[in-house]
């Protein structure tokens, strides 16, 4: 029966482990639909500026001068980024989903034997 | 008993502790969106105040003295030299450099934008709270219910 005890408290150990990488996941999916949305308003406003009109970036402390058309097109591989990126953490998401209920299904059947065990240790005793 | 259901579950079937955790998890959810919304009011002000500056850069103000902050607690006196255009801050370390209407304009989509959003926050905001209110009611008939249920099986027992 220790035995048993012994597999259930690593079994339990996995599933947190798998819990903390889903989290983990679904944070960093929420901070990139933000800066997602972010960027999108930045380019909208980028498309309303007429194309001789000056735009700077902020470098650290300095603004520097950058032309429309390259700070549109840094604005639009930016988006695409971080499209691939959400992309990327959603299958992730979702493969640690399924992980997440087989490994819930595991430990029930697990706390299950345990508990039998033990109904039939009292018994004996 | 008033029930109202809850997608495929009856709030009124819940044994006691799952009716505990609906009512903290509804109430997470308040939290949440009320602190959202207190953002976006924040945000929604701070648009509103810009536009406001942007009427005191205007062509008669042109060559006014101005106190022109250096630090946080340093300012310099200066005077308004252009009154034609300003810097916008559009997110993402980008500066737009636009005619002052034009920048009123930006301002005025922003605040409308942050107010359409305010909009759509506080309707669910509402719906979360008065189920936290049925579920918290049928709670508290619960205990009340098992309580009795207690004190007239005690006697009985003894």
């Amino acid at each position: 029966m220790a035995e048993l005890q012994k597999k259930l408290q690593t079994e339990v150990e996995k599933f947190q482990a798998v819990q903390k990488d889903y989290q983990k996941h679904v944070n960093l999916r929420q901070q990139l639909d933000a800066q997602l949305n972010e960027n999108s308003l930045v380019k909208e406003e980028l498309d309303r500026v007429e194309d001789g009109a000056n735009v700077f970036k902020m470098i650290g402390p300095v603004l520097v001068k950058q032309d429309v058309t390259e700070a549109k097109q840094n604005v639009q591989k930016r988006i695409d980024y971080i499209n691939g990126e959400i992309k990327r953490h959603e299958g992730a998401i979702k493969d640690l989903e399924k992980k997440q209920e087989s490994q819930r299904e595991a430990l029930s059947k697990l706390q299950q034997q345990l508990q039998q065990q033990q109904v039939k240790a009292a018994a004996r005793s | 008993m008033a029930s109202k259901q809850a997608g495929q579950v009856d709030i009124g079937q819940l044994p006691i502790p799952q009716l505990n955790q609906l009512v903290q998890q509804l109430e997470q959810e308040i939290e949440l969106f009320t602190s959202s919304l207190n953002q976006l009011k924040l945000a929604q002000q701070k648009f509103l105040e810009s536009q406001e500056c942007l009427n005191k850069v205007s062509p008669e103000n042109n060559s006014k003295d101005i106190l022109v902050p250096l630090t946080s607690s340093m300012y310099v006196p200066g005077q308004l030299s252009d009154v034609s255009t300003v810097l916008v801050d559009v997110g993402t370390g980008y500066y737009v450099e636009m005619e002052v209407s034009k920048g009123k304009e930006y301002f005025k989509r922003k605040i409308d934008f942050v107010t359409k959003q305010m909009e759509k926050v506080q309707p669910v905001l509402a719906e979360k709270y008065k189920m936290k209110q049925v579920t918290v009611e049928i709670l508290q008939l619960k205990i009340q219910n098992q309580m009795q249920a207690q004190q007239s099986a005690g006697p009985a027992k003894a």
